[in-house]
């Protein structure tokens, strides 16, 4: 029998620092349910894949992510935890960068860097928790909040549309995107298997809950399990969303793997080529 | 050829002595005047099997010289005012993880847009204490061609040793400004290399070094550390605290007496006829050109003059202004600003002898007669 | 799927939040919320009828704190403990060491 006073689940043991743990998430929150399938992604592509990741955050309750995972991580600032990992893996092309943020992080102070970042197709796995609201500093509107909604900084309802991220990476020039939501784990798991093995920039947009903020304001639904619930019953495969009009499609979550490109040339490939031409001059 | 005299420009010799240095990293945006900076690194270090990206904007080029520094490179940016603000939040990012990087200044005139291609001294404040939060920065001042290059090599040392960034504030006349340099032979360059840790992953604690030390060595990433770089208030682990007055004491006097409490080791000055002189002009960059020359002239005229010029601008080298101070009747401090290096001329000085600004705005230079009738007014 | 016999599924006191998520997800109805508080002051979730769980682990990929394992043999329960022994122990010594240097006194202050 195993005590179950200070016990950790097998993957815990192997992949955190159990010494932070337990993780300062609120009792629910869907970040917990990502770091699972980061960890079980790992544990199928093996040690080897392990042992050459580093991990990139930006500022947010996403933020915190990947520092309870015992390997190289950064903790940058709000809106810069691309650039970060340009200037890490130009420095080191072996390595594999995943960069964890959150959308505000990534759409609203970042957006400058998330584009160039899809232009250039530079060898990154970019993680985007959405949950519709900034959730630290205790729930304003986001560029992803719901038309209507209300928030901390809408109290009279959102006037403003939100964005749609895999539009955006599209025209951008992305070469893997995917979007899942934390009811989806097994499906997401291997989005990120593929992600880490692609060898472009790939965005996986996970659809997260937030009961504390996203949950009582936005939905009205402050438990955890009746957001997974919602989840479950507004998100809609994009075989089936392509035979459906607009409307029908308003206030659902179109889930699944939208772009696989792994023939356009990756930018440490480019410079390779560069360095390899000048240096016979 | 090492050894023989070449013409170079103040950018030239910049980017040579960056290379010479190992830098092998550059992120930068182009903004008048430091553009050819960037450029002489775009041709540059592909021949020496460097990386040159030109980021989407300055925000970006400082945190991705951080970050090639975590992957093991030396790395460097550059800009001018406008550019330089925009950097403040990286700067103070780079302190508090102890990032060795190297900035480029090349101050213009201000504010805002300002006077695009005319030279200003206008920076050297902000350099100290733009970014928000409490910490201790070094910074130099070059002004000639010659400088350029061995200043870049000694920035990338001071960087390297003190795990900080270093800025060079140069300005637009220094940096355009055509000279013969001298470059050594390689075995007469001191270049100091990162310091890489003795222990095992197992047994390293990231923030805390061994008695008697300010830094410890610094691992990079993809090498088994499991390094935690953060930029909220961390412990010596990098992992962030919650209520931690004792904590978040430690670190932020750590990192600020590392630089502060060492300035002797880490300040350079030149001083010329200051032996018997009653009238001394402390200066620095471009200023100190002109200052020369009316040093020369006042000398004709039979006034005892002498010249320190600061080469570190920051950490501030108070004992050594105090003690001239006490030497001389009076000082005259010309800048091309309103008067900001004169505040801490004062400070230091400590009310033991007058002390005159002579700020002058608007993109010139001094004219000589005009710091020769500051010195002959300072001589009464 | 007939009902398998697993051997103990844990949750941990020092993990669970009482989100009951893993209540949710469970497809048997195994799992129920305890009558008393734990010393952490939270109704922790166990398994109220551990002979219908199929080990289908449903509730250990819901649970975002990492506090509940499926226990189903002996074989699983030697792994745990081999993993903590390789991959866990060898990293808490230098938080002692760290301690122990901190109460000495670091010599900058």
């Amino acid at each position: 029998m195993i005590q179950e006073e200070n016990f950790e689940h097998i993957l815990a043991k192997k992949y955190m620092r159990t010494e932070l743990l337990p993780h300062a998430f609120c009792s629910g929150c869907g970040i917990g349910i990502i770091e699972r399938m980061i960890l079980m992604a790992f544990e199928e592509l093996g040690e080897e894949e392990w042992k050459r990741t580093v991990f990139v955050s930006g500022i947010g309750c996403s933020g915190w992510t990947p520092l309870y995972f015992r390997s190289d991580v950064a903790h940058t600032l709000h809106g810069r935890a691309l650039p970060f990992a340009i200037g890490l893996k130009l420095a080191k092309p072996e390595l594999n960068v995943v960069v964890v943020m959150g959308d505000g992080d990534s759409m609203a102070i970042g957006g400058n860097h998330l584009i160039h970042a899809a232009r250039r197709n530079i060898g990154l796995t970019a993680i985007i928790v959405t949950n519709m609201v900034y959730s630290l500093t205790g729930g304003q509107m986001a560029p992803t909040t719901p038309e209507g909604a209300i928030t901390q900084t809408t109290p009279y309802g959102n006037i403003e549309p939100s964005f749609d991220l895999i539009e955006l990476m599209k025209a951008a020039g992305a070469t893997y995107l995917a979007r899942w939501t934390t009811y989806h784990i097994i499906q997401a798991k291997n989005s990120i298997k593929k992600a880490i093995k692609h060898k472009g920039f790939s965005v996986i947009e996970i659809v997260s809950q937030c009961p504390t903020f996203m949950g009582r304001y936005v939905l009205n639904k402050s438990d955890p399990r009746d957001i997974m619930q919602w989840f479950k019953e507004n998100s809609i495969p994009i075989s089936i969303a392509s035979t459906k009009s607009p409307e029908e499609l308003k206030g659902k979550i179109v889930v699944g793997e939208f772009l696989h490109k792994p023939e356009v040339m990756e930018y440490t490939e480019r410079l390779k080529l560069l360095k390899e031409r000048v240096g016979r001059r | 050829m090492p050894g023989e005299l070449r013409l170079m420009t103040g950018y030239d010799a910049l980017v040579e002595g960056a290379i010479t240095a190992g830098c092998r990293f550059f992120a930068g945006y182009p903004i008048t005047p430091s553009t050819e900076i960037a450029e002489r690194m775009s041709n540059r270090l592909p021949k020496v099997g460097g990386i040159f990206i030109q980021m989407e904007d300055e925000l970006a080029s400082i945190i991705a010289i951080i970050g090639a520094s975590w992957g093991g490179l030396k790395a460097m940016t550059a800009t001018s005012g406008p550019g330089f603000s925009l950097m403040q939040e990286g700067l103070g990012f780079a302190v508090i993880t102890e990032t060795p990087i190297v900035l480029v200044d090349v101050m213009r005139g201000g504010p805002s847009t300002g006077l695009v291609t005319l030279p200003s001294q206008g920076d050297v404040m902000q350099a100290r204490w733009g970014s928000h939060g409490d910490y201790a920065i070094i910074a130099l001042a070059p002004w000639s061609s010659q400088e350029m290059f061995d200043l870049a090599i000694k920035a990338f040392n001071l960087a390297e040793i003190y795990r900080n960034p270093v800025i060079i504030l140069s300005d637009e006349v220094v940096a355009h400004i055509r000279e013969p340099i001298k470059i050594p032979p390689p075995d007469e360059i001191e270049i100091v290399e990162r310091r890489k840790p003795s222990v095992p992953p197992t047994e390293f604690i990231p923030y805390l070094p061994e008695p008697g030390e300010w830094v410890s060595p610094m691992p990079v990433f993809g090498e088994g550390y499991n390094l935690l770089v953060e930029s909220v208030m961390h412990d010596e682990f990098g992992h962030r605290i919650g209520m931690g007055q004792p904590i978040a004491e430690r670190k932020i006097k750590r990192i600020y007496y590392k630089i502060e409490k060492n300035v002797e080791k880490i300040a350079m000055y030149e001083e010329r006829g200051l032996d018997d002189a009653d009238v001394a002009i402390v200066t620095y960059g471009s200023s100190a050109r002109t200052s020369l020359r009316a040093m020369k002239d006042a000398r004709n005229l039979g006034i005892k003059v002498g010249m320190l010029r600061l080469i570190t601008l920051w950490p501030f080298y108070d004992k050594l202004i105090e003690e001239l101070s006490n030497k001389v009747k009076s000082i005259v401090v010309p800048e091309m600003n309103m008067g900001k290096i004169v505040r801490e001329v004062e400070r230091a000085s400590k009310g033991q002898c007058k002390v005159f600004s002579i700020p002058k705005v608007g993109g010139v230079l001094h004219n000589p007669d005009e710091i020769l009738s500051a010195v002959k007014l300072a001589a009464r | 799927m007939s009902a398998a016999r697993v051997k103990q599924i844990v949750v941990s006191d020092k993990l669970c939040k009482a989100c009951y998520l893993c209540i949710w997800a469970c497809p048997w109805g195994v799992l129920e919320i305890k009558e008393e508080r734990n010393w952490r002051g939270i109704k922790k979730p166990y398994a109220a009828r551990i002979e219908q769980c199929r080990a289908c682990k449903l509730c250990e990929l819901y649970c975002p704190d990492f506090a509940i394992q499926v226990i189903v043999d002996e074989e699983e329960e030697r792994k745990i403990l081999e993993v903590e022994e390789i991959y866990e122990k060898k990293w808490l010594d230098r938080l002692k060491k760290r301690d122990e240097i901190i109460s000495r006194g670091v010599w900058w202050l």
